[in-house]
């Protein structure tokens, strides 16, 4: 049996918790074998591969996976800081580049500064530069070369869906409270 | 008495501050109420009111006034603030274009200056249609654009609320109106009608009604261009402004109810963390055969111990030292005489001697003294520093 180019490495980096974006020769090849990978990752792990026009990325109904829930507190807050600072935010996480400092300029000012304190991975300047190397390694940020910027990569609006989504009230809150633990 | 025009646009040069705010409530209520008027020419403090009724700015409608329509729509022209034109005031057009039409091709070969006429109120119906259908994209352009920046910081309920009604009552049928796929759109009854004006333009025996043919034909191409633009501005600009605002607001209100309790949320995006994987090493076959073979083979093991002889081996002679302690009695320090001693006999204190010494603490004839707080001293022995406390000896137990 032959199997896809990069076969290997695209299944490694799904497996990584890694977004694959278009602009990843990968890319074209997970989308031509969108059948194969889609029965193969539900076969052999149980898990969802979701391939969209820009980007691809696995699901799983695992619910005490912490990074995503960290990443979504990142992205709302961000998204609130700037739509009080009048910006749209849409189209500033869609277009516009951030600096880290900016970021710890919203985040240290923010009114959810408990959300903030009792999260190891945003608490601080420092834990937030470590959390921007694990969305970088996940290609959902692009982080520049002097590690002073970032812009968010198509995968951002895996977040925008998930909002909407609970705007609807479509997603159900549990009355049990999962303790926050932190990976990675 | 007719009013010199000069006069009339330096008068409303010179008070167009009044003017303007005249313009933006009768925009916004309809009519100028009497009371209103007074506050607005009393905040300027110039009595024009006269002069607003002289030069026929105003009507009178019982107590009110209302600004007459050739000034209002000369206003909202400079001023570029039109009021948007319900799509169905717009859609009347096609019935008005539609019947005019009717009637030009049913009396085509007919009397001639009925169809010059027509032809010259089908031109007039085709601009004033596509001067509201500008005005409107003008008007809509411009709310969007208020929304989108939103200076006014309305919250987001109004803003999508605003954004809603826009695309429901304006931009979604404008935009049918105009849309060329839909068979009943105004825009595309004009393709007809200049396909037929087209071919009449060329070959319509009266001179003078096929030089009008010509003119509305290069009117109705222009205007099916400005059409395809208005309607490439709606499609392009407005509806993608005006869903970003609504899906933005969305978004932000889900994250709003998502922080409020992040941890009590369960189905988060997923994102798959690393995985652990345990396969087995390919030299694991050797590894084992490695392990399992030293129990495949049997060889004899002998062990052998060291000879020695009895002169290597140092017996702790209990008697002999328990005699010279005794005799030195009382000790001041018990660690120290036995360091001294071995050190007198050997040289050096070795441990394993200096602990055997150490066991005559725990004879029965022996009765200790000492404080447990005190400094330890130390005992330097052939390996290690040994920690030890002050210990007296006060008396033997057999003296």
């Amino acid at each position: 049996m032959d199997f896809p180019r990069y076969h290997k490495a695209i299944v490694s980096d799904l497996l990584d918790g890694k977004f694959i974006l278009a602009t990843d020769a990968k890319f074209v090849e997970l989308k031509n074998s969108a059948d194969f990978y889609g029965k193969f990752f539900k076969e052999t792990f149980d898990y969802y591969l979701d391939i969209k026009s820009d980007y691809a990325y696995l699901i799983s109904e695992e619910t005490m996976e912490m990074l995503s829930r960290d990443i979504c507190i990142f992205i709302g807050l961000l998204c609130y800081e700037l739509d009080k600072e009048g910006k749209n935010f849409l189209e500033e996480i869609q277009y516009a580049e951030f600096e880290y400092d900016y970021v710890d300029q919203l985040f240290d000012n923010t009114s959810y500064v408990d959300l903030i304190l009792n999260n190891n991975q945003l608490k601080n300047s420092e834990a937030r530069r470590q959390f921007f190397g694990t969305l970088n390694r996940r290609n959902i940020i692009d982080r520049s070369s002097s590690d002073k910027r970032f812009t968010f990569t198509p995968a951002y609006k895996v977040f925008m869906d998930f909002a909407k989504n609970f705007a609807k009230g479509k997603l159900n809150t549990t009355e049990a409270e999962v303790e926050p633990i932190i990976e990675e | 008495m007719r009013t010199e025009p000069r006069t009339i646009l330096n008068f409303l040069t010179n008070y167009f501050d009044i003017i303007r705010d005249l313009f933006d409530v009768q925009s916004k209520d309809g009519l100028i109420k009497e009371e209103v008027l007074n506050n607005i020419l009393a905040e300027h403090d110039h009595d024009i009111l006269n002069k607003l009724i002289e030069y026929k700015f105003f009507k009178k409608i019982a107590n009110d006034y209302e600004i007459r329509p050739v000034y209002f729509k000369f206003l909202e022209f400079i001023l570029s603030e039109f009021k948007p034109l319900l799509p169905e005031t717009i859609e009347k057009y096609e019935h008005s274009i539609t019947s005019l039409f009717k009637k030009i091709k049913e009396g085509i070969g007919k009397d001639r200056n009925i169809l010059l006429q027509r032809i010259t109120d089908l031109n007039n119906e085709v601009r004033d249609f596509t001067e509201a259908v500008e005005k409107n994209t003008i008007r809509l352009i411009s709310e969007t654009k208020e929304l989108k920046s939103n200076v006014d910081k309305i919250d987001y309920r109004e803003k999508v609320r605003k954004a809603s009604f826009w695309i429901d009552y304006y931009i979604t049928p404008l935009n049918s109106i105009l849309d060329v796929s839909n068979a009943h759109s105004i825009t595309n009854r004009l393709l007809d009608i200049s396909q037929y004006i087209n071919v009449r333009r060329l070959n319509f025996e009266d001179e003078l009604a096929r030089q009008q043919f010509e003119k509305l034909y290069t009117f109705l191409v222009q205007t099916n261009d400005d059409l395809l633009r208005q309607s490439k501005i709606l499609t392009n600009e407005l509806l993608p402004l005006i869903e970003r605002i609504r899906s933005e607001s969305l978004i932000l209100t889900g994250w709003i109810e998502f922080l409020k309790n992040p941890n009590r949320t369960k189905d988060v995006p997923f994102v798959p963390k690393s995985l652990r994987t345990y396969p087995y090493n390919d030299s694991m076959y050797f590894n084992a055969k490695e392990f399992v073979d030293q129990f495949m083979q049997s060889y004899e093991v002998y062990l052998e111990d060291p000879e020695l002889t009895a002169s290597d081996k140092w017996i702790f002679n209990k008697d002999y030292y328990m005699t010279k302690l005794t005799q030195e009695l009382p000790v001041k320090n018990f660690f120290e005489w036995a360091g001294k001693t071995l050190r007198s006999e050997y040289k050096e204190i070795e441990t394993e001697k200096f602990f055997s010494l150490s066991t005559l603490l725990f004879e029965d004839s022996i009765e200790l003294e000492f404080d447990a707080n005190a400094d330890r001293q130390v005992i330097r022995t052939s390996e290690m520093n040994l920690r030890v406390p002050k210990i007296k000896i006060i008396r033997h137990g057999l003296s």
